[in-house]
C-alpha cells in the first residue's frame, strides 16, 4: 500500500493509515476526510462561524462594485472640501474645524456610508472595504508562506534527526527568542524606503509583499516546530520502516509517507496562523511598519483613527470590529476543524478538565 | 531651520503624569501678580539644554531667560519682538570696513548665575566651542575669519575674533560682509558661559548664564527646573534694564508624553503652561471652550510648502510648476492641518520683514489641467515625498491624490521624521520629485528663507536644503548681493521682489503658516504672555493672576 501514490483527488492519507482514526462503529470503507467532515457539520458553532467568515470574505471583495455603483469614489480619493447632500441637507465632508462628517447611512445615496475617515474626507466604507482586501490577502498569502516553509523545515528536521536536526530547530530556536513583533517592526521600517533587493529581483517599499513576506517570515518557527515534533513521533511508525524496507527515498518517504499525514494538523495551523498574521498585520500597520499609507488596512486604519479617537471614534472601532471578527471566527472555526480531525484532542481536553474540575472545587 | 519638534504622542503619560498629581501646584491657590511656582509641561526633552548646541524651538524657548547673547532679540509681541537690542553688549555693534569689521563692548559687572563675572574672551571661547562640538548653528558663523580652518581642525583659535578683559571690547573681523550678523549674533549659539564649561553636551547640567532665571535641575527624560538667577537681583538686572526680571520664583518643567494628558492637567488646574498646542483632535474642542480666557493662536515665521525637482521631467516644465501651483488649494490644507495653519502662496510669510502679500496662483483645477494640456509631460511617473508625522502625512496622502486626479502616476513615500530631511536633503536619493517640507525661521531676516533654499550655489550632495534645487543665476546673483547689505527699508523691497520672481518660477507649491497656541490653567495671565517670533513663549511674561 505504501507504494502507491495516494488516491487521485485526494490530499489526506490512506484509509488504512489509519490517521485520523476512523470512528467507532463507522460504516467500513469511509475514508477518514469523510468522517471528519461529517463531524464538522454537526459543529454548529464552527459552521455558523464559517459562515461569518464567508461573509466578511464577500464583503472584502464587493470592494470595487460598491465603490464604482454606490459610493463613487476610490479607497483614497480625498474629497476635503466637497459638500455632499444628505437627506436633502448640504453637510460638509470635513467642517473647517478638521473634524469629518459621521455615518450617515443611505442618507447620500450609499456616499460616505460610515462617514469620511478623517481630515482627508476619504470615505469610510470604501477603505473599509479594500483595507480589508489588503488585510485579508497579507494574512492569507503570509500564512501560506509560513506553512510551505514550516512543512519543509520540520520535515527535513524530523525525518533527517541528527545534525540537520540541530541546525534547523537552532535557526528556529534563535528566530523564536526574539519576539515575533519586535521583529516585524525591525524589518518593516529597514524595508520601507528602499526595498527589498535579493539578486534580480527588487521589492518596491511600499509594495505588499514586503509585510507579506516580513510576517510569514516571522511566523515560520510557530509553526515549524510542532510539524517537526509530529515527523519525530511519526517517522518511527510501522509504515515507514516499511517503506525503508522496501527501499523507498528520503524525499518519497518524507513527502508521500509522511506528509499525508500531517494534513490534518497542517490545516488546523493554516486557519490559525491566517488569524495571527491578521493581528501581527495589524499592529504592525498600526505601529507604522506594514502597510504603507495612502493604501489602507485595518490596522491602518485603527492608527489614522486613533488620533480622532475622541470626536470619531467610530474610525477605530470599526476596523478594530472587523479584525476582531475575522480573527474569531478563524479561530473558532480552526477549533472546530481540530476537533472534527482530531477528536481525541477533544477527548483528552475534556478528560484533563474532569479531572481538573472537582480539584479546583475543593480548592 | 528651527525645526519644530517632534511630537510624539504616546500612549501613556508615564510617570512624569503620577510626578505631578503628586506634587499638585504650590502656587493654584494664586496670590498676586509676583512670585509662585509654574508647573509646565513640555512633549519632548529639548534636543539640547545647552546654549551652544540647541536647535530647536523646544530648547530656544526653555533658554531664552536663561542665556543672553551680546545682541538680542527684545522681550516682545510680534514685530517688535523681531527687533534686534544690545544684549550684554553696551550697545549695537560698530559696522566699519565696508560692512567686515563688527566692534561691540561688554557691559561692566556682569556677573553669571555662579557668581563668577562675565569676561569679553568668554564670548569668543563660546563661539570656538559651538565649533568644537559640531553645533547645528556652526554655519552661521563661518564668515568670520579663522573660523572656516577652526572648525575643520578644532586646533587654535579663530583669529577674527579679538578680545579684551578689561576694557570689554570685543572685535569680529569677517571675510565678506554679512547682512544677517547682527540677528546671528543674537542667536543662542554665541551666547557667552564661563570659560571652564566643559567642551562637551551640557544638556544634563546647563552651564551659568546671565538672565533673570537659571536652570537648577535638569533631567533628560523627566524635565529641569528654574530658579530666579540669584546674581541677577543683585547685579544684572541693574546693567541689562531692557530685559525684563519674570513675575515667577521657579518655573517646574515635566515631561508629558501624551498631549491628552496635558490638556486635562490644564483643565484640572495641575498644569498651568504647556509648551506644544493641544492634539489635533482636541484642538478645535479646547479652542472653542478657552479662547480669549486660557486659549490663544500665535503665529509663527514659517512656510509649509511641496517642492518640486527642477532638475528631471516633468518639473523641469515651468508649466507643469505653474500648473501644480493652480491645483494646490491651502484652503483643503488648512481643513488637513485642523485649522492649524493660514493658508498662504508665497515663500515669505507674514511677520517675516519684506512680506508683502501676493497670490500669483488663485485655485483653479481648470487653469491647472489647461497648463498641463498645453505642457504634456512625457514622464508621468512620480514619487511624492512626505515624513510620517500627522498631519504632513496627510497633506502628502492629499498632494498625492492631486496628482492622481491630474493623470500622474503618483506613489507616496513616506519616512520616519528622525531622518526625513537626510533623506530628501541627499542629492543621490533616488525619485526625488516632489514632496512636502517646512521651514521655520532662524531669525526674523529674509535672507535666512532665500539664501539657504532658493540660492543654487548652495545646492550641495547632502543635506541639501534646496530641494527644488533651483539654480537661476541673475536670482541667486540678486540674493548674494542683498546678503551682504544691512537690512533696511530698500532692502526689505527688494526681498518682496525677490519673492514674487521665484514665485514665478515656481520651485514651490506654498500652502500655509503654522499658528501655535498658548494653553494656560485658568489661573494664569493669558494677555500678559509675550509670544516672541523666535523664542515663542517668554517665561518673563507670565504671571498668576
Amino acid at each position: 500500500m505504501a507504494f502507491e501514490p495516494p488516491a487521485a483527488g485526494l490530499p489526506g492519507p490512506g484509509p488504512d493509515e489509519g490517521f485520523p482514526p476512523a470512528e467507532a462503529g463507522a460504516p467500513a470503507g469511509e475514508s477518514p476526510w469523510r468522517i471528519a467532515y461529517r463531524r464538522l457539520l454537526r459543529n454548529r458553532i464552527a459552521l455558523a462561524f464559517l459562515g461569518l467568515f464567508f461573509l466578511i470574505v464577500v464583503f472584502v471583495l464587493a470592494a470595487p462594485i460598491w465603490a464604482t455603483h454606490v459610493a463613487h469614489t476610490g479607497p483614497n480619493t480625498t474629497h476635503t472640501l466637497e459638500k455632499i447632500s444628505v437627506n436633502g441637507e448640504t453637510k460638509e465632508v470635513v467642517e473647517p474645524s478638521g473634524r469629518p462628517i459621521g455615518p450617515v447611512w443611505l442618507g447620500a445615496g450609499g456616499k460616505f456610508f460610515f462617514g469620511a475617515d478623517g481630515r482627508l474626507g476619504r470615505d469610510e466604507m470604501v477603505r473599509l472595504m479594500y483595507g480589508g482586501r489588503t488585510s485579508l490577502l497579507i494574512g492569507f498569502s503570509s500564512a501560506l508562506i509560513t506553512i510551505v516553509f514550516a512543512i519543509v523545515l520540520g520535515l527535513l528536521a524530523g525525518y533527517y534527526k541528527g545534525a540537520t536536526d540541530s541546525v534547523i530547530a537552532r535557526a528556529m530556536d534563535v528566530l523564536w527568542a526574539i519576539p515575533v513583533l519586535l521583529l516585524a517592526i525591525a524589518l518593516g521600517t529597514a524595508l520601507a524606503v528602499g526595498g527589498l533587493r535579493i539578486g534580480p529581483i527588487h521589492v518596491a517599499g511600499n509594495s505588499l509583499l514586503i509585510p507579506i513576506l516580513i510576517i510569514g517570515f516571522v511566523s515560520i518557527p510557530y509553526i515549524a516546530r510542532p510539524i517537526r515534533g509530529e515527523v519525530l513521533s511519526l517517522r518511527e511508525k510501522e509504515f515507514v520502516e516499511a517503506a525503508v524496507a522496501q527501499g523507498a527515498s528520503a524525499r518519497r518517504i518524507m513527502f508521500v509517507e509522511l506528509l499525508p499525514n500531517l494534513w490534518s494538523t497542517i490545516i488546523v495551523f493554516f486557519t490559525i496562523t491566517i488569524a495571527n498574521n491578521m493581528l501581527i498585520e495589524s499592529a504592525l500597520s498600526f505601529l507604522g511598519a506594514g502597510v504603507r499609507p495612502p493604501n489602507s488596512s485595518w490596522g491602518s486604519m485603527i492608527s489614522e483613527g486613533s488620533d480622532l479617537i475622541y470626536s470619531a471614534p467610530l474610525l477605530s472601532i470599526l476596523p478594530g470590529a472587523m479584525v476582531l471578527l475575522t480573527v474569531l471566527s478563524l479561530n473558532v472555526f480552526g477549533d472546530g476543524l481540530r476537533d472534527a480531525l482530531d477528536p481525541r484532542a477533544k477527548v483528552r481536553l475534556e478528560v484533563t478538565a474532569a479531572q481538573a474540575g472537582p480539584e479546583g472545587a475543593a480548592i | 531651520m528651527k525645526k519644530l519638534g517632534v511630537v510624539i504622542v504616546a500612549i501613556v503619560s508615564i510617570a512624569a503624569a503620577l510626578a505631578l498629581s503628586a506634587c499638585g501646584s504650590s502656587s493654584s491657590g494664586g496670590g498676586g501678580k509676583e512670585g509662585g511656582t509654574l508647573e509646565g509641561a513640555y512633549t519632548s526633552y529639548p534636543d539640547y539644554l545647552d546654549p551652544q548646541l540647541s536647535y530647536t524651538a523646544e530648547g530656544w524657548t526653555a533658554m531664552y531667560n536663561v542665556y543672553t547673547p551680546l545682541l538680542t532679540y527684545k522681550h516682545a509681541d510680534g514685530a517688535e519682538g523681531s527687533e534686534v537690542i544690545p544684549g550684554l553688549a553696551k550697545a549695537l555693534p560698530k559696522v566699519t570696513n565696508g560692512g567686515k569689521t563688527y566692534t561691540l563692548e561688554l557691559r561692566k559687572g556682569l556677573k553669571y548665575a555662579n557668581g563668577e563675572p562675565v569676561k569679553a574672551s568668554d564670548f569668543k571661547n563660546a563661539v570656538e566651542r559651538m565649533f568644537k562640538l559640531d553645533s547645528g548653528g556652526s554655519s552661521f558663523y563661518t564668515d568670520i575669519v579663522g573660523a572656516e580652518k577652526f572648525f575643520e581642525t578644532k586646533q587654535g583659535e579663530i583669529s577674527g575674533i579679538e578680545t579684551n578683559d578689561s576694557t570689554g571690547k570685543i572685535v569680529i573681523n569677517l571675510v565678506k560682509p554679512r547682512g544677517t550678523f547682527n540677528n546671528e549674533l543674537a542667536l543662542m549659539f554665541v551666547a557667552p558661559v564661563p570659560a571652564n564649561t566643559p567642551d562637551k553636551d551640557q544638556t544634563a547640567s546647563p552651564p551659568p548664564g546671565v538672565g533673570p532665571y537659571t536652570i537648577s535641575k535638569s533631567e533628560p527624560g523627566t524635565g529641569w527646573d528654574y530658579v530666579r538667577n540669584p546674581q541677577w537681583a543683585k547685579t544684572d538686572s541693574k546693567l541689562l534694564p531692557e530685559i525684563p526680571s519674570g513675575h515667577l520664583d521657579k518655573i517646574n518643567i515635566h515631561l508629558i508624553r501624551n498631549q491628552s494628558t496635558q490638556v486635562n492637567e490644564i483643565e484640572q488646574g495641575k498644569l498651568n503652561w504647556i509648551f506644544d498646542p493641544p492634539p489635533a483632535d482636541r484642538y478645535q474642542e479646547v479652542k472653542e471652550k478657552y479662547e480669549g480666557t486660557q486659549f490663544k493662536t500665535e503665529p509663527t515665521i514659517s512656510t509649509y510648502y511641496f517642492w518640486m525637482n527642477t532638475a528631471q521631467p516633468p518639473f523641469n516644465d515651468l508649466k507643469v510648476r505653474q500648473a501644480i501651483n493652480y491645483a494646490v488649494d491651502p484652503a483643503a490644507l488648512e481643513r488637513i492641518y485642523s485649522g492649524q495653519i493660514a493658508g498662504t502662496q508665497q515663500i515669505l510669510p507674514p511677520g517675516m520683514p519684506g512680506y508683502k502679500k501676493f497670490e500669483l496662483y488663485p485655485h483653479s483645477m481648470a487653469k491647472a489641467e489647461e497648463l498641463l494640456k498645453e505642457a504634456n509631460p512625457s514622464d508621468k511617473d512620480i514619487t511624492v515625498w512626505t515624513d510620517s508625522e500627522s498631519p504632513n502625512n496627510e497633506a502628502g496622502a492629499y498632494y498625492q491624490d492631486l496628482l492622481k486626479k491630474l493623470g500622474f502616476n503618483a506613489e507616496l513615500k513616506i519616512v520616519n521624521p528622525d531622518n526625513y530631511f537626510t533623506i530628501i536633503g541627499n542629492t543621490s536619493t533616488p525619485n526625488l520629485d516632489t514632496g512636502w517640507a517646512d521651514w521655520f525661521e532662524d531669525y526674523p531676516h529674509p535672507n535666512d528663507f532665500f539664501d539657504p533654499l532658493f540660492n543654487g550655489e548652495a545646492i550641495q550632495p547632502t543635506n541639501n536644503e534646496n530641494f527644488p534645487q533651483i539654480d537661476e543665476k541673475p536670482l541667486n546673483a540678486k540674493i548674494d548681493k542683498l546678503a551682504e547689505e544691512q537690512l533696511g527699508p530698500q532692502q526689505e523691497d527688494e526681498y518682496a521682489e525677490l519673492d514674487k520672481e521665484y514665485m514665478e518660477q515656481a520651485p514651490w507649491a506654498p500652502y500655509g503658516t503654522r499658528t501655535l497656541s498658548n494653553f494656560v490653567s485658568s489661573n494664569i495671565d493669558l494677555e500678559g504672555i509675550i509670544w516672541n517670533p523666535t523664542f515663542e513663549t517668554d517665561f518673563s511674561s507670565i504671571s498668576f493672576k
